[in-house]
């Protein structure tokens, strides 16, 4: 069937490129040199056992990374939360400007401010700290994060609020018992978006950190291969991108309701 | 009260986005660099007159434009075909989205190092396969007009997901009823594309263009690791331009410039994407009804 | 504990949704607040209630004036038409919500939600979601919140409106039981004019953000301020003869009679009530109904008439009443 051949195609092609690195990764160099001769010294966890052994270990970067998403997530919520809420009680044309706004810096490539958040880094000494990155992580994703949040709020009925303020709620008990709990799929989505941002961020990572010790993956994964374009070893590489994969495709399996529906959402909101 | 509510999130945003087009429009008008012991000088528009004359800005900015066109186009092209896929209902359905999700999921720079290795002559599978078919082994990483080629591809492969998504969500919110009656009219699924689907798609394919156009200009992590800017500066991009003059160069007055200059022809590039892609998919059509005969 | 309203008004922009808005309801009093659609009802409660911001004017609770005090202090319970419930928390933890925050203990708390849902009869449902009650049930637990607040005066906003007609006919007797034994002032609002008869000591009628009368349900029907009022009481509506020298002259359908003199007319349509029927004549004077009993014979070249005491007046510039 037409429809058979098209899916099959397009899983190939998403997903080949990761399993040809999960097949080299358990190739031995022999084996890499002569990729398509059998041989009996093929397969071999060595790649795997000089990343994981390497210093710092592997596994430093995940967690790295992993302080820093969660914290960025953490931050982005807690501004976020309650500047979604705000946006549909300013003036309207205010908020309408305001969302453009939001629009405007979610589509903004955030690689052009590297060098300004640079300076604010060295101004306010922040470099080489996992969690200073949290802020500028959590200033980036705002935009995207008050929309789907806005968009949330907004779909509840205004009712609910009128009666909770007339039990004699304050603002604080609104948003802790009614307001936060009922726009939980839209708070699990967001959290997730950002978290993946932090998690795959690049530019202003590699900027901000230096020690080796404090890497978050990507940077990782990128000195790794930069030590040197010749001799290069593909066997460890593959070994490590393989792991620094693994996460990433669990999160992305076991969260994939909320991805699709945030960026859905997201999508018709935009 | 509610000002206080939006006020904390206001802050962090302006810091972030607002402050550095101030400060590098500022920066872009004085000398700071290693000359000046790293004190910014105003020099006047001495900056912006070396980078209309420098020869690598232009060839770095046609080969930014060439890439981000290239994949731009390619992916929506790509994206279209996935969300049609996707968007009718069948069995493993969700199973096959997540999956096809994953590419977009992974750190560009993870999977640079394996396209790397892809793209290696002569032990990568690619370099198999072209000599199998009997082109013979090409050096893709190695020669100047071959390179960009797979930069693109890598680039197509990770991102299409999500701008499939985006034109899913898009399909979804379009009433099957619509279809139907053009079919009863005896209209044919390319009608059907043309006259409903695209024109009802259309806001959507404005945000994932604008969006891609945007990220694809400014590409950075793909290039820094996949290709280092080479062979010869044929991949590098005016982003990673701008970070060397910043960080290796320690330009950070002509840096600036740069970084000033690409988001001046971003937005530009993007009000023409906006305005031909009106043209182009016009909602408003002057004939009578769907089908012209 | 009465309520006072003096000349309370509220508007957005230009534009005034209610103005000039004067009444006053004594403890145990139920004042039903009908109109048209848009009106301005609901508003009207939300300023009482303290949702929305005050234009203009007073609103005196109790003595004490509340006209800017926040919704949370006012002392305020309402019934909202969609009955607002949270519907992520079962029954008893919607009671339980404006209780805990008030700082009742426990203990207390658990004792009066208990007494409560007994009251509106739903003890056995207490630990259920809101989506799986039905509508009369989730009208009792609103109501039962409110009670539970035991504020200083009751808002209902349309709570009926949400209902079939049979459970409305149900539920009345109970609402009036509920909330009006509590003694305190209650304003109903509804846009259905038979259940404020059925239900109010007194009825103000909205048009337009302005209160046009207030009056007991017999003194509306019977001496109608305004056309509008005239025609928006009663069912089925007020006859309109066609307008005479500026005056408009409107008869109710129970006082024609057939007679031997009087306006000919054509019957266009008969409906069969019952106890009474509804006929719709053709006449020089227009379109008229007449309302009868089933036992009366209708002639063969009908003439209607009626006594002139029950004509009402109205100017036809203004609406209003002329003596």
């Amino acid at each position: 069937m037409n429809r058979r051949f098209l899916i099959a195609l397009l899983l190939l092609w998403s997903l080949g490129p990761l399993l040809w690195q999960v097949y080299t990764s358990f190739c031995s160099d022999q084996a890499l040199i002569q990729p398509f001769v059998s041989n009996d010294h093929r397969w071999t966890l060595i790649h795997y056992q000089n990343v994981l052994n390497a210093n710092p270990p592997f596994w430093r970067y995940l967690i790295n990374s992993l302080i820093v998403g969660a914290t960025s997530t953490f931050l982005c919520l807690v501004l976020a939360l309650p500047a979604a809420y705000a946006l549909n009680r300013i003036p309207r044309q205010l908020s309408v400007l305001t969302r453009l706004a939001l629009v405007g810096a979610a589509l903004f490539p955030y690689v052009l401010l590297f060098l300004a958040l640079l300076e604010l880094a060295r101004a306010l000494n922040l470099g080489n700290q996992l969690l200073a990155l949290s802020l500028p992580y959590a200033a980036l994703s705002q935009p995207l994060a008050i929309l789907l949040l806005n968009s949330a709020f907004n779909d509840l009925p205004p009712e609910l609020e009128d009666a909770a303020k007339l039990e004699g709620l304050s603002l604080f008990q609104r948003f802790r018992w009614i307001l936060i709990p009922l726009i939980s799929p839209a708070t699990a989505s967001t959290a997730i978006l950002v978290f993946l941002f932090s998690w795959n961020e690049y530019p202003i990572a590699l900027t901000w950190i230096s020690d080796s010790n404090k890497l978050t993956l990507p940077v990782a994964m990128a000195r790794i291969a930069g030590s040197s374009i010749y001799s290069v070893p593909y066997g460890a590489y593959a070994a490590a991108t393989v792991l620094g994969s693994i996460p990433l495709v669990l999160l992305v399996l076991i969260f994939q309701k909320p991805i699709v529906s945030g960026l859905t959402s997201g999508a018709v909101k935009g | 009260m509610t000002v206080f509510l939006l006020l904390p999130s206001l802050l962090f945003l302006l810091v972030v986005f607002v402050g550095p087009l101030f400060r590098y429009a500022w920066l872009s008008f004085h000398a700071d660099s290693v000359m000046t012991g790293l004190i910014a000088i105003p020099n006047g528009g001495a900056n912006w007159l070396r980078l209309v004359q420098d020869q690598r800005y232009w060839q770095d900015l046609g080969q930014t434009l060439r890439f981000a066109g290239v994949s731009v186009g390619l992916e929506l092209f790509l994206a279209l075909i996935i969300a049609l896929l996707l968007d009718q209902r069948w069995r493993g359905r969700d199973l096959v989205r997540t999956l096809a999700l994953i590419p977009w999921a992974l750190p560009t720079t993870v999977m640079a190092l394996g396209w790397r290795w892809i793209f290696n002559t002569p032990y990568g599978p690619i370099d198999y396969f072209t000599n199998l078919v009997g082109i013979g082994s090409l050096n893709i990483l190695g020669d100047p007009n071959l390179t960009w080629m797979a930069t693109v591809w890598a680039d197509v492969w990770k991102t299409t997901p999500f701008a499939a998504l985006i034109l899913l969500a898009g399909l979804q919110t379009i009433p099957v009823d619509l279809y139907e009656a053009v079919r009863l009219e005896g209209g044919n699924p390319l009608i059907c594309l043309r006259r409903i689907t695209l024109p009802l798609l259309r806001p959507y394919i404005l945000l994932a263009l604008l969006f891609r156009l945007a990220q694809a200009f400014g590409v950075f992590d793909l290039i820094q690791v996949l290709t280092g800017g080479g062979p010869a500066s044929s991949t590098e991009s005016v982003a990673l331009y701008a970070y060397w003059n910043a960080l290796r160069f320690l330009d950070f007055g002509y840096s600036s410039t740069i970084i000033m200059a690409s988001f001046l022809l971003i937005s530009v590039i993007c009000l023409i994407a906006w305005i031909g892609l009106q043209i182009l998919i016009p909602t408003h059509s002057k004939s009578r009804g769907v089908i012209k005969s | 504990m009465t309520l006072q309203i003096q000349n309370l008004g509220r508007s957005v922009g230009q534009h005034w949704i209610v103005r000039h808005l004067n009444l006053h309801v004594e403890d145990g009093e139920c004042v039903a607040l009908v109109g048209p659609s848009g009106c301005g009802k609901s508003s009207t409660l939300r300023l009482i209630a303290g949702l929305d911001p005050v234009s203009e004017g007073e609103i005196i609770l109790n003595e004490a004036n509340v006209t800017h005090s926040s919704a949370a202090k006012r002392a305020v319970g309402m019934v909202f038409q969609s009955y607002a419930l949270l519907p992520h928390l079962s029954v008893f933890a919607n009671l339980e919500l404006g209780l805990r925050v008030r700082g009742v203990r426990p203990f207390d708390r658990q004792q009066r939600i208990q007494a409560m849902l007994e009251l509106v009869q739903l003890q056995d449902r207490a630990n259920v979601l809101p989506a799986e009650l039905s509508g009369g049930q989730r009208q009792r637990v609103a109501l039962a919140r409110a009670l539970l607040r035991d504020p200083d005066v009751y808002l209902l906003d349309e709570p009926m409106s949400n209902l079939d007609a049979q459970l409305r006919e149900e539920l009345r007797p109970e609402l009036r039981r509920l909330v009006l034994d509590r003694q305190k002032p209650v304003i109903h609002v509804t846009h259905d004019q038979h259940e404020a008869m059925a239900i109010a000591d007194r009825i103000a009628v909205l048009h337009s953000g302005k209160i046009q009368q207030v009056a007991t349900p017999e003194d509306l029907y019977h001496h109608p301020e305004t056309l509008f009022i005239a025609k928006f009481i009663g069912r089925p509506q007020i006859n309109c003869l066609r307008p005479k020298n500026g005056v408009i002259c409107a008869v109710r359908p129970e006082s024609l009679f057939f007679a031997k003199e009087g306006l000919p007319c054509k019957i266009t349509a008969r409906e069969w009530l019952g106890s009474s029927q509804l006929l719709y004549l053709d006449s020089p004077e227009g379109f008229l109904r007449l309302s009868c009993s089933t036992a009366v014979d209708i002639p063969e070249a009908p003439h209607v008439s009626w006594d002139v005491s029950d004509e009402h007046h109205f100017a036809l510039e203004s609406g209003h009443r002329l003596p």
